[in-house]
């Protein structure tokens, strides 16, 4: 278990190490550098003259002038070392001081997300098989498609609308107005759980349709398994045996796409931020985005798909120990 | 005529067992293909799927005839107007042609602000094949006519307009061709890139195939839409529409490979030692051969299916991008900018009908879902289409 | 005899797009306390059902027709109706396992996978023998060792993927004995085995049915096999029984045509310079099942206008044997 433990780590690292070339790839597509930008939007309606030697001081100043590869080691080597991401330039002051406890709020947003997800589907897809063919099979089979069809800003729309119809104007965000700006107390975590609901419903809509099928489809294939007849003809009671043996096979799948569903999460993430205005990193990531911050954009994305890739070695470990066929050298 | 009768029930009973017989014999000797269709037609869902995309389809290519009007015209004398719903009845009777009612401006009591509001007394009729605005269909002919409109100049907005006038079913049709073409362009590219892709990692195998499996691991692992938009964000702000429109096609193909990639490179690796390709190759065929008559034969369907379910993806992430102002920039349409106008919830409240667009964007992703599901129950050659 | 089990008029039928499929049709047969029943025939034909329902462990969609009986003497010696059972129930749980234990072809995939040969042979004991958690892990590993299982205290924790072919198998039959059978169904134990094993694994098999005075039901296509551990045949043909008696007179003087047929479609040492032959034909499906005798389109000696017609009667030979073929009734013979 520890030599599979570490190889995945490497391989983890090794990913990470590609990941972050992309990202600064991305980093470095938009038209212009960070130098360019910084000079415009610090000197812009000013009536300061701006002229090509400023910007080249700024650029010489911050080490852009370098080539690629070179500020690409600048950049990661200040990550690693020294957890500095840089500098955001919307605000004036360092990426990690702009993202601050976002990544935490994001983390409990994804948290009570993937909770949700498989509270609702595990249970529901193994009712669905076994009730193979039932309406109520049906219903959840047009839910599934109802789930993957809906765009999911649409969703956040539409529950925003009905949630401020029937329970008052306090439901989109994160905090209301008072705890906004308030240092963390147990009142404004009881506030955050009161407006997580909201946001982790949407966004665990498209999760629960997709895993739905993959429970149901399993689950219906574990039931047929020779295993599963031999227990019954053991005398194993119905509902011990529906959970001690398909069921607990049917999770397999579930948990080995545990990163899939946090990728998918997080691409939903910012659209769904937007509209429902909630002050974490998907939200921060287009603001960004929009405005070409790109150390924040690139920090961000960085940020969220190290989670991903984290899952997946979580979902890696996990699988190799609820399922015994998984060799350990491997 | 009594040897009729008696022969009549017998002679049915042979003519039934020869027709039989004759199906089974189309049946067993039909191509792949056919037999895939066969089974599709089954599929009742998937046909009705299939004919309401193929509606769309025609809206989109033919939108300059069917929409009443341009996606820019604006009506000042109608902003934010509800939908117009052609009636046969009113308080003052009924016709046999539709109409709607006139418009008129008032004034609102509390705001004071100009508001358009229907005026009953006026009533103007519905007409077909009217003369408008002068447009080019499929860029080859130029005509003034359109599908619909309003008698003596009047206009006519069927699912209502924003708050510049503009009609929104006119904007809506017009969408409709971009997000629908975008999707197929997208589709495209990312199929060329998946089958050159795979195909390289599936024949080559060894450090190619790990390398190449690498890159799509890595790809696989970033979120699509932070992905997707920060691409997007790197266009310059300067572009044309028709350059923002391709570079997005562009964008949503380059990333849409990989599912497709690992499908194409598993399939030719498992193939590879299938049985019968082995089969094949001790018998002497010769590799075109074997490639042409026993690997891709095995797999084209299934990668059909896979087509055809990444269509809502592409759409999906589209209208995503649009919808934050990362994607398609108006003047262009296409569903995810119209739906940029209903980013809110007092949208809901006061100009509902801006959402219609909306569910344009649902019913092509079902529809595309449900015909996938279709094509994928089809493809099996398992599944029995008797 | 002292039957422990006594079937009767068995027909099943299954609900199917089709419309009704009758796949046993009739089926009558006992098995002897502490004996051993071969039921014979080629896939399809019948076999599993008929001893799936003995379990009741057929698909909802399965109907046991109203006149049928299977009667199952208990260890305790009261009689079980086993078609009046409801599915699932407590009783028939009783029944599953703790009197009747069934043993299936494929004993990789009759483990499950994530769960060690302990974990479901204790899981068994418990249910059926009321022992203490210990108790049952220390009757798991004894009858580990009982069927030939080489250091049992570190097998019991081994999964079955873990395990050979032949040493599953002992497993499987270590499972199913675990929980105190007293009726042991085979389904085509040895058949995924090669030979060798196979004849250690029914060696085996019946060394511990005389050692525990366990009666067997062992099916199988494969009359050499029923010839080394069967007291009495039945054979099958698309869900009837065309023949049954003690497996010495059947395969001295088998009188059916298809049990003719399955027993010279045996190699044996002395016609190797012959050719195999093998029973003409393929087995119909139960939807196309033929009108009259259902072997009546495979069989040489089929007489036209009676075989095509009527089902032949059960015609019986002394108090053990019993065919269905209109060649050994009156009328048939008259009609010949």
């Amino acid at each position: 278990m520890l030599r599979f433990t570490i190889k995945r780590l490497i391989g983890m690292a090794v990913t990470m190490f590609f990941v972050s070339l992309m990202v600064f790839l991305i980093m470095e597509l938009p038209p212009g550098d960070y130098a360019d930008r910084y000079a415009f939007r610090k000197y812009s309606g000013t009536g300061v003259n701006v002229t090509q030697a400023d910007i080249q001081a700024i650029r010489a100043d911050l080490g852009l002038d370098k080539p690629l590869i070179f500020r690409y080691f600048d950049w990661i080597g200040n990550i690693v070392l020294r957890g500095d991401f840089g500098q955001a330039f919307a605000f004036e002051t360092s990426v990690v001081k702009v993202i601050g406890d976002k990544v935490w709020l994001t983390l409990a947003i994804l948290g009570v997300t993937l909770i949700i997800t498989y509270a609702v589907s595990i249970p529901i897809g193994i009712y669905a098989a076994v009730k193979r063919g039932s309406a109520a099979d049906y219903g959840l089979t047009i839910f599934s498609y109802l789930g993957l069809a809906l765009p999911n800003f649409l969703l956040a729309l539409i529950l925003l609308y009905f949630a401020n119809l029937w329970l008052g104007a306090d439901v989109g965000g994160l905090f209301s107005p008072e705890y906004q700006r308030a240092p963390w107390s147990f009142g404004k975590f009881l506030n955050l759980l009161g407006h997580l609901w909201l946001p982790a419903f949407v966004l665990a809509w498209s999760a629960v349709a997709y895993q739905l099928q993959t429970v149901r489809a399993t689950m219906s294939d574990e039931l047929n398994k020779l295993s599963v007849t031999a227990a019954r003809a053991r005398g194993v009671p119905e509902g011990k045996l529906l959970v001690k043996y398909p069921a607990r096979l049917a999770i397999n799948p579930v948990v080995s796409t545990i990163g899939f569903d946090v990728n998918r999460i997080f691409s939903e993430l910012p659209i769904v931020a937007a509209v429902l205005g909630l002050t974490e990193l998907g939200e921060l990531l287009l603001k960004a985005y929009l405005d070409l911050d790109m150390y924040v954009a690139g920090a961000i994305l960085l940020l969220l798909t190290f989670v991903i890739v984290f899952m997946n070695f979580v979902s890696d470990i996990l699988l190799a120990w609820l399922d015994p066929r998984i060799k350990l050298g491997g | 005529m009594t040897a009729i009768k008696a022969g009549g029930p017998k002679s049915k009973e042979e003519r039934a067992a020869e027709k039989e017989r004759q199906r089974l014999l189309k049946y067993y000797s039909a191509s792949q293909w056919t037999l895939i269709w066969w089974r599709f037609r089954r599929h009742r869902a998937a046909m009705v799927a299939a004919a309401i995309l193929g509606v769309m389809a025609l809206l989109g290519i033919f939108a300059e005839f069917v929409a009443p009007y341009g996606p820019t015209t604006r009506d000042t004398n109608y902003l934010d107007g509800p939908p117009q719903i052609p009636m046969f009845c009113d308080d003052n009777g009924c016709s046999w042609s539709p109409f709607i009612h006139g418009v008129k401006t008032e004034r609102d009591p509390v705001t004071l602000r100009a508001i358009s509001v229907p005026d009953p007394e006026q009533r103007l009729y519905v007409t077909f094949l009217p003369q408008g605005e002068e447009v080019t269909v499929l860029g080859l002919f130029t005509t003034k006519t359109h599908l619909f409109g309003l008698e003596e100049g009047g206009k006519l907005h069927l699912w209502g307009t924003d708050s510049l006038g503009r009609d929104v079913f006119s904007r809506t049709i017009y969408a409709t061709r971009t997000s629908l073409s975008i999707g197929v362009l997208g589709v495209m590219i990312s199929f060329v890139l998946a089958l050159m892709i795979g195909g390289i990692a599936g024949y080559s195998g060894g450090l190619v195939d790990a390398g190449i499996q690498r890159i799509t691991e890595i790809i696989r692992v970033i979120p699509v839409i932070p992905l997707y938009m920060g691409l997007a964000a790197a266009m310059p702000k300067e572009w044309s529409t028709t350059q923002v429109y391709f570079a997005m096609t562009i964008i949503l193909g380059l990333f849409g490979w990989p599912t497709l990639a690992r499908r194409i490179r598993s399939q030719l690796l498992s193939i590879r030692n299938e049985d019968y390709v082995v089969a094949a190759r001790l018998a002497g065929a010769k590799p075109k051969r074997i490639i042409a008559q026993h690997m891709l034969p095995s797999f084209t369907s299934f990668i059909i299916v896979d087509l055809v379910i990444s269509f809502p993806y592409m759409i999906l992430s589209e209208t995503a991008l649009s919808f934050v102002g990362l994607g398609l920039r108006p003047p262009a349409v296409s569903w995810g900018v119209l739906l940029q106008q209903a980013q809110s919830v007092r949208v809901i409240e006061q100009t509902p009908w801006l959402f219609i667009p909306a569910a344009f964007v649902v019913i092509a992703v079902l529809a595309f879902t449900v015909i996938g599901d279709g094509l994928r129950d089809a493809a099996d050659p398992y599944s029995e289409a008797r | 005899m002292d039957a422990i089990l006594t079937v009767e008029n068995l027909t099943i039928s299954f609900r199917t797009d089709e419309g009704t499929i009758t796949p046993i049709q009739n089926v009558s047969f006992q098995v002897g306390r502490g004996k051993t029943l071969g039921l014979v025939g080629e896939s399809g034909s019948g076999k599993s059902v008929s001893t799936k329902a003995l379990m009741r462990l057929l698909p909802g969609t399965a109907m046991i027709a109203p006149d049928s009986r299977m009667a199952y003497r208990a260890k305790d010696g009261r009689t079980i109706e086993i078609e009046k059972l409801a599915r699932n129930g407590k009783a028939v749980r009783r029944l599953r396992g703790g009197e009747i234990g069934m043993i299936f072809q494929e004993p990789m995939a009759s483990f499950s996978p994530v769960y060690t040969i302990g974990n479901q042979m204790v899981e068994a004991i418990r249910l059926h023998r009321g022992l203490g958690r210990r108790q049952a892990r220390a009757e798991a590993i004894d009858m580990l060792a009982k069927v030939g299982i080489s250091s049992p205290e570190a097998r019991i924790d081994q999964y079955a993927h873990e395990m050979s072919g032949g040493m599953r198998q002992r497993a499987m039959i270590a499972l199913a004995l675990s929980a105190g059978p007293a009726l042991l169904i085979a389904d085509e134990p040895t058949t995924a085995l090669d030979v060798t094993i196979q004849a250690q694994v029914l060696e085996l098999m019946g060394g511990l049915q005389q050692d525990l005075g366990m009666a067997m039901i062992f099916i199988t296509h494969d009359l050499g096999v029923i010839a080394q551990i069967a007291d009495e045949v039945a054979v099958m043909y698309l869900g009837t029984i065309v023949e049954r008696g003690p497996t010495k007179e059947i395969i001295r003087d088998p009188k059916h045509p298809y049990t003719q047929g399955l027993l010279e479609a045996i190699p044996s040492l002395e016609s190797l310079d012959h050719r195999l032959k093998p029973v003409p034909g393929d087995i119909p499906s139960p939807g196309e099942r033929p009108s009259g005798c259902p072997f009546r389109s495979r069989c040489g000696q089929a007489i036209e206008g009676l075989c095509d017609k009527e089902v032949p009667l059960e015609t019986t030979f002394g108090a053990a044997r019993a065919v269905r073929c209109w060649l050994h009734e009156e009328r048939g013979r008259s009609a010949a």
